[in-house]
């Protein structure tokens, strides 16, 4: 059986009373695209900063490939690509000498499709990187990582900085690489990007994993959000076992329903609807409903 | 607010060369008073060095040497003059230019302040930098003064102190002006190095004794030496300083009102042809970067070692008595070039060691800004990274070395000063191994305290020179003496190398270095 691309076991990092990272177990396939959400200070970045052999864990292991993060870091580093959300560069170096620079450390490089990212992003490899804006190192970190093909893309904030039309070009590529087989994880606080990007998505709070699954999945635990027009009488939803925060609007009520929509349809099919909608929860209302914030 | 935050971090760099100007003159005057206790003595002192050019011109007139105070503005006060010049410049750069270059500015300008007047309020906290600089240098010196063998009295001793912290002053000033000027914090520091070089290469000339002492008042370092505090004092000299200073000031803030945050008003070199060698990994990267660093530090090595070549025979020519006795105790023998020669050299120890120790922060700094973290997430161990640097390191320690040696025997012999190249260049190996040992006991402070690094490495340089200079005045235990890394470097050429003990300080250095790279593998990365 092939290795997990990435597989934490109890996963865990404290800096004195405070957990930053609480036994986080998880597996991510090759091939996947697993988003990473959680607010600031959820442990995202403490995850990939464990997972790169950057920090020790306080408990725990985390492997790559099968490699241990912590007793194997360069063979793990071998077979990934990572890109930061601070893009912490050379100042002196152009970014061609920057991509030159990181592809030889990395050691295998796709010449051609690291021209045509250059071109996609639309860099200017000649300036140097201390004229360049956030925007445009974050493009060489981008486009450093991507060039290398690797087997694992660890993608930690990846379009912070980014315009949208970058936005749009960094999407196309993460769609490339998983087209290639390559595994991304993609650590993002852009809910639309991890909704278009991702196959699974896992949500932390407070250091913890709370939620991991596809969105299908996470969506069946979610509200389904109801909006009815009535044409005659409108009939008293509140008591409808599932239904909650029914709103009326004139002759327009929305509801949100939980668990099986059969009771509603039963009250819906005795009044005199004239329209029905029904809209699955966005990834913002999942997220925001971890978090309290509605849905 | 911008006056307070600029005050703070220039207050406490003024307490530190403060305490260090003072020392150092106290440290001048004590031991002139110990060790030159007869008139005959001293009149020996005054007739060997007062009217040597090649002295003049490096260190300045030695006008009254026959007295404290004429020893003590001899001995000291060019040090200081280009120590506080040095300071001015790399503190106004750092806090002007450096807080843009990291984004810092910005901040504050978003405040209800303008361009203009964050340059004022900036250059406000600087003052209260150098005016730090001056009142401890000031106090020290009159503290001294009491003691009845000095005998400088309170008034002179500011007016000392004044004149010390003067180029401080006007080189705050240089360095505010190149701030707008350039484009970035070490292009800015390049900018006013080079004004400084300047001063100090016109000064040179006019004390050289060619008849071309007028040009001393084309130079700022001129007009400093022009004050002559404590031997025949000349306020007036304050005036060009005044205006100079003045002037620069109001150039560097109607400047800040016309340039954009962030951009000099020289246009920057935004783009270039890529140069595509040492790029090849992490060791390559590190010579890459710290080229530029290591190439200034080699001319100030090269430089001084060809200035002490110079005067080493003239100098060894004057030396008898009581001064065999002063350059005993910095640990030279003899009575000749190679006793002065030996004193010369631990001169060029301190500088091999600062430049030894930049390579130890550079690394440091390359983890605190999160730039390491490009090279560790790809197939780079951490031993990797770290051995190529510490490789880079002793290479840089091991080229100063010789450079010291060979430019040494370059002036040395262009005065037929008989001394040989082997025996210079043996001179100029034998100061690495101190130099070792403070990298590696820098590399260990990396390992197990990172955010300490420069802290401890330069506390270290720092006392390690204290005790080696008290020493040299008689007023140190054995025990505290054996604490200094000079101390235990042999002052070849006037003495041979001890290479035991050289030995000795490279294991201690080697082995500090494998404990601090064994920690620094075990521990997470920090930034700032």
């Amino acid at each position: 059986m092939a290795a997990m691309a990435i597989r934490t076991e109890g996963l865990t990092k404290r800096y004195g009373d405070v957990a930053a990272l609480d036994h986080l177990d998880l597996e991510v396939a090759p091939g996947e695209v697993v988003g990473y959400l959680g607010p600031n200070g959820a442990g995202k970045t403490t995850t990939i900063r464990l997972l790169l052999g950057l920090i020790s864990p306080t408990e725990g292991r985390g492997e790559i490939f099968g490699l241990d993060c912590q007793r194997q870091p360069v063979e793990a580093h071998r077979r990934l690509a990572f890109v930061a959300g601070e893009a912490n560069l050379w100042p002196s170096l152009t970014g061609a000498e920057t991509l030159r620079l990181l592809g030889r450390v990395q050691g295998h490089v796709d010449e051609a499709y690291r021209d045509e990212l250059v071109t996609r992003f639309d860099l200017d490899p000649a300036k140097k990187v201390r004229a360049y804006s956030k925007g445009n190192r974050q493009k060489v970190i981008l486009i450093a990582a991507l060039m290398t093909r690797a087997d694992l893309l660890v993608l930690d904030e990846p379009t912070s900085g980014l315009d949208p039309l970058m936005e749009q070009a960094f999407r196309g590529s993460v769609r490339e690489a998983r087209d290639l087989g390559q595994t991304v994880f993609l650590s993002s606080h852009i809910l639309s990007e991890v909704e278009a990007l991702c196959d699974r998505v896992g949500i932390l709070r407070q250091g913890k994993l709370v939620e991991l699954g596809t969105l299908a999945e996470m969506r069946h635990l979610a509200a389904l959000t109801v909006e009815a027009t009535f044409a005659g009488a409108i009939p008293d939803l509140s008591a409808v076992p599932g239904v909650s925060s029914v709103q009326a609007d004139g002759r327009v009520v929305r509801c949100q329903v939980r668990g099986p929509v059969a009771p509603l349809l039963k009250v819906l099919a005795g009044a005199d609807v004239t329209e029905l909608l029904s809209r699955e929860p966005s990834l913002e209302e999942l997220f925001l409903a971890q978090y309290g914030g509605g849905a | 607010m911008i006056t307070w935050l600029t005050a703070r971090r220039a207050v406490r760099s003024g307490v530190i060369f403060g305490y260090i100007f003072g020392v150092s003159i106290a440290s001048s005057a004590i031991s002139y008073s110990r060790f030159y206790k007869t008139a005959a003595q001293r009149d020996a002192l005054a007739a060997a060095y007062g009217s040597d050019k090649a002295t003049s011109a490096l260190f300045g007139p030695a006008p009254q040497l026959q007295t404290v105070a004429g020893f003590t503005v001899f001995k000291i006060s060019m040090t200081l003059i280009l120590v506080g010049a040095v300071w001015g410049l790399l503190t106004s750069t750092r806090l002007l230019r450096g807080e843009e270059d990291d984004g810092r500015w910005e901040l504050l300008l978003a405040g209800q302040t303008t361009r203009r007047g964050a340059v004022v309020q900036a250059l406000g906290g600087l003052g209260a930098g150098v005016v730090t600089l001056w009142a401890l240098t000031g106090l020290i010196t009159a503290l001294t003064g009491l003691d009845s063998s000095v005998g400088i009295a309170a008034w002179p001793a500011l007016y000392f102190a004044l004149a010390m912290a003067a180029t401080a002053v006007m080189f705050l000033a240089v360095g505010a002006l190149t701030s707008q000027l350039a484009g970035t914090r070490r292009q800015a520091a390049a900018y006013a190095a080079w004004v400084l070089g300047v001063s100090y290469a016109v000064r040179l000339v006019a004390d050289a004794g060619l008849g071309l002492h007028g040009l001393i008042w084309a130079s700022p370092l001129g007009w400093v030496e022009e004050l002559r505090p404590l031997t025949a004092p000349a306020p007036l000299a304050l005036i060009p300083i005044a205006v100079f200073t003045a002037v620069l000031l109001a150039a560097t803030v109607h400047l800040a009102g016309t340039r954009d945050v962030g951009a000099g008003i020289v246009p920057d070199r935004v783009s270039s042809r890529p140069h595509p060698q040492l790029l090849g990994g992490p060791t390559a990267l590190a010579v890459r970067l710290v080229r530029p660093a290591v190439t200034s530090w080699w001319v100030a090595i090269a430089v001084s070692g060809l200035l002490f070549g110079l005067i080493a025979r003239s100098a060894g020519g004057t030396i008898s008595g009581s001064s065999v006795q002063v350059l005993s105790r910095l640990g030279s023998r003899g009575n000749d070039t190679d006793a002065v020669l030996g004193v010369c050299f631990l001169v060029l120890a301190v500088l091999v060691a600062f430049a030894g120790a930049g390579q130890i922060t550079a690394a440091r700094s390359e983890e605190s800004a999160g730039r390491l973290d490009q090279l560790l997430t790809r197939p780079v161990s951490r031993s990797r990274w770290l051995g190529g640097r510490l490789l880079v390191t002793i290479g840089v320690l091991l080229a100063s070395g010789v450079m010291a040696g060979v430019f040494a025997w370059a002036g040395a012999a262009s005065q037929h000063a008989g001394v040989s190249l082997p025996t210079l260049a043996g001179a100029g190996v034998n100061l690495v191994p101190p130099a070792i040992t403070i990298a590696g006991i820098g590399v260990l402070t990396l390992g197990v305290w990172p955010r300490g690094t420069s802290i401890v490495l330069y506390a270290l340089l720092a006392w390690s020179l204290l005790v080696v200079v008290i020493g040299g005045i008689g007023a140190t235990s054995r025990w505290v003496l054996d604490t200094s890394v000079f101390h235990q470097m042999a002052s070849a050429p006037a003495v041979p190398p001890h290479w035991e003990a050289d030995g000795v300080m490279a294991a201690i250095g080697v082995v500090s270095a494998l404990i601090g790279g064994i920690a620094f593998q075990r521990r997470d990365l920090r930034g700032a």
